[in-house]
């Protein structure tokens, strides 16, 4: 065995040093790029600490002004912005060269886009022309400068993690806190992202009056649901039994004149139909109107029945129910069915719409199912499907409460057959015996929901003794700690001045939480100044690290486990601490972790913006879900995080595998595909999602790419474009003649565009071979595509194929760098700073030394100073 | 932070979920507005379904019963159909060529909802609308009166999706339901007692005593740099405080007395002449109170039926609905013509009310004040392009008046879909070119004071207005 791995190590070896030798030849396969990037690594070669090192700040190049910008601006500038005239206002001459700490950043930008758009010296003062050479150098220092001082602003500043919680965390810590598995933030103004992507960015969370109030807003509305009043209230309830259904089309039958020749006695065919699976007889049914039942009760069980409705891919059955579901509530749909064959290869699931159509051209329909469940039994042994919609919040028809009955009241609920089933003689269908539509349902009476807050106590009947239980145990949920006695007070004392406007303790105590809701401390992630850890002040204390870490990963508030180890100080044990990741990990909560992070590093909120592909196809559905699949795949395996960069599998379901032309996967759920290099696959960077959303809309767009590789993958985002660049003329018939590669080439060789874009485009021509949708090409218009560039260090990028060689080879460091660095200000919630570099720098050594494992630079991460400090 | 980032900034921010993105901001700059003892500025507009009638001109009915006027911008000649508002025709502006693009190939029975808010509805499937422009001047001037905007409409209520029975929209999206009751209507102006708001105010004046007293104890354990950003937060509580003061002023003022001499409040829709000068006469005595400077009326629902098909009625004809489509009947284009000519009869009267009324600052007269829109989101049958509006007024607020300005290329005669009564109409392609209705909203924003340069995903305004 050791003689084998020997060997194998020499033939790489030998072949490496054969590459060298040959210098732009790259490895032969992905598996030896990788490799030998790992070998090049500096943070695996350094063994001791990164220091905070001093270089890390950027310093200004002035020397390069002095002695190639400075003579040039004096020769074509001074004359009219000098101390003889000063147009403008300007003086070249006085501007500080520092732009780093100097105070005339500002002036040197208007002097940075005055000559990047050639506007100065203006045309015709021909004493003073400015060669395109000159205006390079001039235009290339000051772009640098500019950057790097920009860049300095930023990393200078301190930022702390206190910041209140976006959005997204304060619903999902509502939904947590109430156990309302609902959406009830909307109503919150949106939030922008940070300069890495990420919205949790202490600095831009910013609080208003609007915001404010419509938190005290929310937050009664949701504990409104979360609680209830009174009596359980009559439910109404629809049954739609298939035996039943075919006796009432069978007596209609009866009534005209008996044709037997028309009774089919045969196998269902491929139509939606109620069908008895022991007599062969069946009758067309596409629904109907169906009224609620009063004497029925929601959740029996009848025996299962031949008679079922068959309902093939792509079929709905559509109920019109019509005005009698209540305004709110949850809706249970609870629906029995079975397939009709189990070849595993094709699926079948059930989908719920809602729809109503009030007049002509005023109609709606709308998706109310959150996902679409599958159907696995088979007809014989049907399984239960449910579904629970919460009525207040779909699309209702506002006149269902009409007295007349134009416009039309009715309500319409489709149940429909998402399917990948082919047709032929033993199509799958879905085969259904029985339908229970019932609201509001409740599993209970009082819902757990409202018992989670006004609990069974021995104290209940005493107001203010049990009005104490309840706010301690709801204070110490919400603020993520224990309260004291007075602050229990406080909230008392409120609940006092409430009490007498109403009727009763409940709806009282429901305004008291309310008040709750809004406070600070829930919706801030605090970090005290004083903590009991007096030994070290830079820390936050353990229950802080609870939140921390509950954020980082459920996007919430922690549970009552990680609360209770933070309040017992054992949090900080780093057994019980790696055990809690894992755990947190573990939970489906941690599913937000994943979709929050990948959307927001990868910018994937973009596709929002793409109007080539339409909001409900399915395609566009698997393409947002691909990458986030992929990144849960990597986590949960703790594979290496260069995978993103290349990887031998996909991560992908039906929908995504026809569209990458890989063979042989059914069904809509994601899972981990072995691919080979022939499938053009392989890694995040060519995954359909970030293709699309880097087009124009009509095809492939390198500049948008190439932006995006450098500033998602490998940190080093470009400047910002110059104001008003033109647009490249169309209409001009000698640019209408070039390919897209010469169109950009002659853009970029302007003399004030080129810095910029010789380090951009040739990262984005690497993509040519994948067209607006992210397909694989060979060809453009007839043309062989052309996708080779060369990176402005003179390294060629030969495709996709080139590119990730190349990042696999050369820039492993950088990227692995990349992915700490976005991965702990997102657990930060803070921009990283200078100061941060060595932590960084270390982390990033830690991290390649345990081979890049996901998994384990989350360990690493929350087990880091950075994530246990202030 | 440097300029080039600021605006960077702000324009992803834009970009990112368009209007709704961009109020935030107007919070910000409500609190530099003008305030109550200045003149205020006011906003209305009146939708009318189903369109305008606008024959070919090969039809012996264009010369009489074309909506849009003929002859250039300040020689332009008025029809038989908006003749009744010559005597105005110094305060008026009528235009054309204006639309809203995602709703030109969509049949028009479905676009009142987006008249207002410029939203791609669409015509079918799961629906969304953006934020109206009242709306979106109610949260910059709601707050300096009793009632932050009046939503009005004959049948009342939300109306269903695609089928709108309101032309407000809060800043989700959210229809906000119409009033149609006169009565209702005026007792919500000038009867109601603040009894439920006084107990209301005074709950959350506790919780907002709590929330500082907690914040306070908070702010005590937090760095000096942390306390800076919890200051946000108890700017945000203060304001909100300072604005239930507000709201207590409100409910302490009483509420102004007015003249109910033209008021039928129990007149319904059949009595049409009544209850559209009663509705007409509430928005009127509104502003004159200042009880709010914002007000939306509908007239009716598209595609007929219910209380509005009854309005027609006021100059003898049968369902309004009905009218657009007997155009190529025996004197079906008058018909149509005699309707449009009495909404806008009614619309002419409504503001030489307000031309009548000096300003009670002393600022010149109420309509140079006020800027009154009249439109629908349909011209010819069924086809939402080329809208038929009319806006009246506002010379305080910088609109020149006695103008037809026509806008767009290719349809300078207002020919494109004339003369179609069949849905071949809005299902056609688009030949002439008009510009985006959300540029006017945009210049109409502006001259109510509200810094903005975009509105509903549009950027620019229409300078020759």
């Amino acid at each position: 065995m050791k003689t084998l791995k020997l060997t194998m190590l020499l033939v790489l070896g030998i072949a490496w040093t054969i590459l060298d030798a040959d210098g732009q030849e790259t490895p032969t396969t992905f598996e030896a790029a990788k490799e030998q990037g790992r070998s090049k690594s500096r943070f695996l070669k350094e063994t001791k600490e990164f220091a905070k090192a001093a270089d890390a700040v950027p310093k200004a190049n002035v020397a390069f002004f002095h002695e190639s910008v400075g003579p040039i601006l004096k020769k074509s500038c001074l004359a009219c912005h000098g101390p003889e005239k000063s147009e403008g206002r300007l003086r070249i001459d006085q501007l500080n060269p520092d732009l780093l700490s100097g105070p005339d950043v500002e002036r040197w930008r208007e002097v940075f886009n005055a000559l990047s758009k050639s506007e100065m010296p203006p045309e015709g003062e021909t004493d003073f022309a400015l060669a395109d050479a000159d205006r390079g150098r001039i235009v290339d220092w000051l772009g640098e400068e500019l950057n790097a001082s920009s860049l300095t602003r930023r990393n200078s500043k301190q930022h702390s993690s206190f910041r209140r919680l976006t959005n997204y965390e304060y619903n999902y810590a509502l939904q947590d806190l109430l156990g309302l598995p609902y959406a009830l933030a909307d109503k919150l103004p949106p939030e922008t992202a940070s300069e890495d992507g990420f919205k949790n960015s202490s600095e831009l969370l910013q609080m208003s009056v609007m915001q404010f109030e419509t938190y005290r807003e929310i937050g009664l509305k949701a504990l409104k649901r979360a609680t209830v009043t009174g009596e359980r209230p009559q439910a109404v309830t629809y049954i739609i039994s298939m035996p039943e259904e075919m006796a009432k089309a069978e007596s209609k039958k009866e009534d005209k004149p008996a044709d037997e020749s028309k009774k089919p006695k045969r196998k269902p065919r491929n139509q939606q139909q109620l069908f008895n699976r022991e007599t062969d007889e069946s009758i067309p049914f596409p629904g109907g109107k169906t009224l609620p039942r009063t004497d029925a009760v929601a959740g029996q069980t009848p025996a299962v029945s031949p008679v079922v409705l068959v309902l093939p891919r792509s079929n709905e059955l559509k109920l019109d129910l019509d005005r009698f579901l209540p305004d709110e509530g949850i809706m249970r749909v609870r629906i029995r069915a079975g397939r009709s064959t189990m070849n595993p290869d094709e699926y079948a699931s059930l989908r719920l719409i809602f729809s109503a159509h009030t007049s002509n051209n005023a109609n709606f329909s709308q998706v109310i199912s959150e996902r679409d469940i599958p159907v696995t039994a088979t007809a014989d042994d049907p399984q239960w499907i449910h579904f629970d919609i919460p009525l207040s919040d779909i699309q209702r028809n506002p006149f269902r409460k009409l007295t007349t009955t134009f416009p039309r009241r009715d309500e319409f609920l489709h149940i429909h057959n998402v399917s990948n089933a082919p047709g032929g003689e033993e199509p799958l269908q879905v085969l259904i015996d029985y339908i229970e539509i019932s609201a509001p349902f409740y599993e209970q009476w009082p819902p757990k929901t409202h018992m989670e807050i006004f609990f069974e106590s021995a104290n209940k009947s005493d107001e203010q003794v049990y009005g104490r239980e309840v706010l301690n145990r709801f204070l110490k949920r919400v603020w993520r700690r224990p309260v004291t006695s007075q602050e229990v007070d406080q909230f008392m004392a409120l609940f006092a001045k409430y009490r007498p406007g109403f009727s009763t303790f409940d709806e009282a105590m429901v305004e008291v939480l309310a008040t709750a809701l809004a406070s600070p401390e829930f919706l801030y992630l605090t970090q005290r100044a004083t903590t009991e850890e007096a030994k070290s002040p830079a820390r936050i204390s353990e229950l802080e690290l609870a939140s921390r870490l509950s954020m980082f990963l459920w996007s919430s508030i922690p549970d009552d486990e990680l609360l209770k180890l933070a309040e017992q100080g054992k949090l900080r044990d780093p057994e019980v601490l790696a055990a809690q990741v894992k755990r947190l990990l573990a939970d489906s909560r941690s599913r937000r972790f994943s979709q929050i992070f990948v959307e927001q590093w990868l910018g994937l909120e973009r596709m929002n913006s793409v109007t080539h592909i339409a909001a409900n196809d399915p395609l566009r559905d698997a393409m947002l879900e691909e990458p986030v699949a992929f990144f849960e795949e990597v986590l949960k395996h703790n594979h290496s995080v260069i995978d993103f960069l290349h990887s031998d599998y996909a991560v992908v379901n039906e929908r995504l595998a026809a569209h990458y032309r890989l063979p042989k996967v059914y069904g809509p759920h994601f899972r981990s595909v072995p691919i080979t290099p022939q499938t053009n696959r392989g890694g995040l960077l060519t995954s359909a999602a970030i293709m699309t959303m880097n087009s124009d809309g009509k095809d492939s767009h390198p500049l948008k790419r190439g932006v995006w590789m450098l500033k998602r993958i490998l940190d080093d985002p470009p400047p910002p474009p110059p104001p008003n660049v033109p647009e490249v003329d169309l209409t001009d018939p000698e640019i209408l003649k070039m390919t897209l590669k010469e169109r950009i080439a002659n853009h970029r060789n302007k003399a004030a565009c080129i810095s910029c874009h010789s380090r951009i485009d040739p990262w984005g021509i690497a993509f040519e071979n994948y067209d607006a949708l992210g397909a694989y090409r060979t060809h453009i218009k007839n043309q062989p595509v052309d996708a080779t560039s060369e990176l402005f260090n003179r390294q060629t990028l030969a495709g996709i194929d080139g590119l990730k060689r190349y990042l696999l080879t050369d820039r492993q460091d950088q990227f692995a760098r990349a992915m700490v660095h976005k991965l702990t200000a997102y657990s930060l919630g803070r921009p990283l700073t200078f100061g941060d570099r060595a932590d960084i720098d270390n982390l990033t050594a830690q991290f390649r030394r345990r081979n890049d494992g996901l998994g384990d630079l989350i360990q690493l991460i929350v087990s880091s100073n950075l994530f246990n400090s202030k | 932070m440097n300029n080039q980032t600021s605006l960077l900034s702000r324009r992803t921010f834009l970009q990112g979920t368009g209007i709704a993105l961009s109020l935030p901001w107007l919070e910000t700059f409500a609190a530099g507005s003008p305030g109550k003892d200045e003149t205020p500025k006011r906003f209305v507009s009146v939708y009318h379904p189903d369109g305008v009638g606008l024959p070919l001109k090969s039809d012996p009915a264009w010369g009489e019963w074309s909506w849009f006027p003929r002859g250039g911008e300040k020689d332009f000649q008025l029809t038989k159909v908006l003749d009744v508002l010559e005597p105005l025709r110094s305060d008026i502006t009528i235009y054309s060529g204006l639309s809203h693009p995602e709703a030109r190939t969509v049949h028009g029975h479905s676009n009142a909802d987006q008249y207002l808010t410029g939203a791609p509805i669409g015509g079918e499937g799961s629906y969304q609308n953006t934020i109206s422009l009242d709306q979106v001047y109610a949260a910059h001037a709601g707050d300096f009166t009793r009632h932050s905007s009046l939503v009005m409409s004959t049948n009342g209520g939300v109306g269903g999706p695609r089928g709108a029975q309101t032309q407000s929209y809060n800043r989700e999206g959210r229809p906000i339901p119409a009033m149609n009751k006169p009565k209702e209507i005026f007792d919500m102006l000038f009867v109601t007692s603040g009894k439920d708001a006084a107990a209301r105010l005074a709950r959350s004046k506790s919780a907002l005593d709590l929330l500082i007293e907690n914040t306070r104890s908070l702010n005590r354990q937090l760095s000096s740099r942390d306390q800076e950003t919890l200051k946000q937060y108890l700017d945000a509580v203060r304001d909100t405080e300072l604005k239930l003061v507000k709201a207590q002023r409100w409910i302490d003022t009483p509420i102004p007395q007015v003249d109910t001499k033209n008021l039928h409040l129990d007149a319904e829709p059949k009595e049409a002449k009544l209850y559209f000068q009663t509705m007409y006469e509430l928005i009127y005595l509104a502003f004159l109170s200042d009880s709010t400077r914002v007000a939306t009326f509908q007239l009716g629902r598209e595609n007929g039926e219910g209380p509005h098909d009854l309005l027609s009625q006021a100059v003898g004809l049968g369902g309004a609905h009905g009218l657009t489509h007997d155009v190529k009947k025996p004197g079906g284009w008058k018909n149509l013509g005699t309707y449009n000519r009495y909404q806008a009869e009614e619309f002419g009267r409504f503001a030489q009310r307000l031309k009548d009324t000096p300003e009670p600052t002393g600022n010149g007269n109420m309509l140079d004040n006020t800027l009154a829109m009249h439109g629908s989101a349909s011209s010819s049958f069924h086809l939402s392009r080329n809208y038929p509006i009319i806006s009246a007024g506002g010379k305080n607020l910088g609109f020149t008046n006695g103008r037809y300005l026509k806008f767009g290329k290719g349809n300078e005669d207002n020919q494109a879909g004339a003369g179609i009564d069949t849905d071949a109409g809005w299902q056609s392609k688009q030949e002439v070119e008009e510009l985006p209705l959300a540029k006017l909203f945009v210049t109409i924003l502006q001259r109510l004071s509200v810094e903005t340069d975009s509105f509903g995903g549009y950027t620019g305004s229409l300078t020759r207005v």
